[in-house]
């Protein structure tokens, strides 16, 4: 039975910035990352393969140098990393980018069994959550979303009991396999590789999946496929932080002021 | 134009949020409709699509999206509007790939009828446009300020046929955090404005008061006012909980190394040009060891 990852390279945001004369992003020089909530996603598929024996696997769509990022998952222990890059993948929205993922899983589970695909809960820089319950309309998986705990699998019966964590209390579901998880981060601590790890995944191929291999109609993927559409992008305009009360003179009514927003803010664990 | 609100109950009180989807409406210029899985309509003028949580369950994604969608077919509706929680966080992507349509998430302003999200930790903004002729959208919670609670719905009982292959097993009440910052909610630190170890105390108070755990910068700790497995930055830890509220603290880049990550930042400082005032959502100008007592006497009452 296979699991699988999905993972994205993301540029690392808290360096991102943006060009005050042409209001694009700045590209240059901002190192990319493996998006956070991914390494949790990769460490319960390798958990997983050392708890049960599955066949670990991490798929990531994005331009040639997203290697990199397959090569950490390499370093991790995954059995499998396949790039899904090609030029007609380009500018893909959630739709999109949904579309091209699912049809490797599917590709992937003629071969053996999918159990289960692991997402993050969301990327750090598209920020939509959209993708993983996209994978699993797709494919017609059962959708499980925010898990922060798996409570048991049982791959002969083919299901499983998850913990999903919401606002201020958790949900405890059962699912039939095959199933989308999508993780948050408490669900696990990534491992780190070891320096006879990374070395040795120097040597593990990462598979190149492009169109030719996954046969996708073009105008259902990339920038064509695409239902959304980014006009713009730019800093919003609070650079200092909104100042309110006169907390000197007024401590009551600036406590008040302050607790109100966050309340508003759905902040406070009350 | 037409806009289907999803609104949101817990164990049978309608949520707030549901008066914010609203308010979006209302500055969209939409003409609403409600749609809820509850015991009774939310109150605003409308018509509410309402269907029986005993039946459909508080959360049953397969069982809510076939209400949703049955509204939509009664409705026709351009936009379909969830709150950016966890229940539209789950259901409103099913909605939007059965429907075979673009979603926007997490909406936070409406600008010339485009919509306006945050991107990079809410570092940036983006306008983004739907392109075909109905869009599914959620909305930042607290992003539009919620109507009042007044008026009469014209309510619609729904009734859908419809099976699940998810099994509710049952709810777990969230349990209390342990003393990693890393996975912390909420944090509080305390920083070489407060003055003396025993005021450090007090931050530790606050809070607990908030549900949160006790943080410090650099300083604070060098002083052995407190232990190290406190310390933010980049010699400590780096964390990026929901709420980080920052006593005392100037804001050095080592410090906001380690904390700018996080979702909302308060900081309760006596000088409101501070550097923390740059990567801070609120900046209150305080005294925090005057604001600390009031605040913790407010979160108690709550
Ligand atoms: C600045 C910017 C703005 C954008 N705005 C929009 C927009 O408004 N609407 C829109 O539809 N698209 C938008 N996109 C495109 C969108 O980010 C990409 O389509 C992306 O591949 C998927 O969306 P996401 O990053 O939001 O992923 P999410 O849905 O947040 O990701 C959830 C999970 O899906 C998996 N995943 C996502 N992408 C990949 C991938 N390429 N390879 C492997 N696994 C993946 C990961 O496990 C991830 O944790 C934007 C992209 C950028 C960079
Ligand atoms: C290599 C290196 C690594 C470092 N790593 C870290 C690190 O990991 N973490 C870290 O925090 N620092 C780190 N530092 C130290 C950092 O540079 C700053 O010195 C430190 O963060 C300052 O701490 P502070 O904000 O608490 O104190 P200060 O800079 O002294 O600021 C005190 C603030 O409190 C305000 N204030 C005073 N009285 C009150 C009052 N009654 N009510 C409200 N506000 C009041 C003042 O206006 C001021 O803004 C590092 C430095 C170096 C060189």
């Amino acid at each position: 039975m296979l699991v699988i990852s999905c993972i994205k390279q993301v540029p690392d945001t808290t360096q991102v910035k943006i060009d005050p004369v042409t209001n694009t992003l700045v590209r240059e020089g901002i190192p990319f990352i493996v998006n956070p909530y991914d390494t949790h996603a990769l460490e319960e598929g390798l958990a997983l393969k050392d708890r049960y024996g599955l066949l670990a696997i991490a798929i990531s769509m994005g331009p040639p140098n997203t290697e990199a990022t397959l090569k950490k998952a390499c370093a991790l222990g995954v059995d499998q990393a396949i790039l899904l890059s090609d030029r007609a993948f380009g500018g893909a929205d959630t739709l999109a980018t949904s579309q091209v993922l699912a049809s490797a899983i599917d590709r992937l589970g003629k071969e053996e069994e999918v159990g289960i695909v692991f997402c993050g809960k969301q990327t750090i820089d598209g920020d939509t959550a959209q993708v993983g319950p996209g994978i699993a309309t797709r494919l017609g998986f059962t959708q499980l979303t925010l898990v922060d705990r798996i409570e048991w699998l049982d791959v002969p019966n083919k299901r499983i009991r998850v913990r999903r964590k919401l606002e201020g209390r958790h949900e405890i579901v059962e699912a039939p396999l095959p199933v989308v998880i999508t993780a948050v981060r408490e669900l696990n601590r990534p491992r780190y590789p070891t320096v006879p790890m990374r070395l040795s995944a120097q040597e593990t191929p990462v598979a190149l999946w492009d169109n030719q291999v996954l046969q996708l109609d073009v105008e259902t993927v990339g920038l064509k496929g695409s239902a959304t559409w980014v006009s713009k992008i730019f800093s919003p305009e609070r650079d200092q932080g909104e100042i309110i009360g006169d907390g000197v003179n007024d401590p009551e009514g600036t406590a008040h002021l302050l607790l109100d927003k966050m309340l508003a803010k759905d902040l406070l664990a009350l | 134009m037409k806009a289907l609100l999803v609104c949101e109950q817990r164990e049978g009180k309608i949520l707030d949020t549901s008066y914010e989807l609203v308010a979006f409406a209302d500055r969209l210029g939409a003409e609403k409709v409600m749609v809820l899985v509850g015991k009774e309509a939310p109150k605003v003028d409308g018509k509410v699509y309402l269907a029986d949580v005993d039946k459909f369950g508080e959360y049953n994604p397969d069982l809510h999206k076939q209400v949703v969608l049955e509204a939509i077919q009664k409705e026709n509706p351009d936009y379909v509007v969830f709150v950016h929680s966890s229940y539209g966080w789950d259901l409103a992507p099913r909605v939007a790939a059965a429907l075979k349509v673009g979603q926007v998430s997490e909406v936070v302003n409406i600008v010339d009828g485009k919509f306006e999200l945050a991107l990079c930790n809410a570092k940036l903004r983006r306008t983004v446009s739907p392109k075909g002729a109905r869009a599914v959208l959620t909305v930042q919670a607290g992003a539009f300020n919620a109507v009042e609670a007044s008026g009469s719905a014209q309510v619609e009982a729904i009734e859908v046929a419809g099976s699940s292959q998810l099994q509710f097993v049952g709810y777990e009440p969230a349990e209390k955090k342990d003393v990693d910052l890393g996975r912390a909610e909420i944090i509080v630190s305390a920083g070489r404005g407060v003055g003396k170890k025993e005021n450090v105390a007090i931050i530790a108070e606050l809070a607990k008061a908030f549900g949160g755990e006790l943080g410090a910068s650099r300083p604070v700790v060098d002083a052995g006012w407190v232990a190290h497995s406190h310390q933010v930055g980049t010699t400590g830890q780096t964390v990026s909980p929901k709420l980080y509220v920052a006593c005392g603290i100037s804001g050095a880049i080592q410090h906001l190394a380690g904390m700018k990550k996080s979702d909302f930042i308060v900081a309760i400082n006596k000088d409101k040009d501070a550097p923390i005032s740059e990567a801070a959502d609120v900046m209150v100008v305080a005294d925090v060891l005057q604001l600390a007592p009031v605040l913790m006497e407010k979160l108690r009452a709550a």
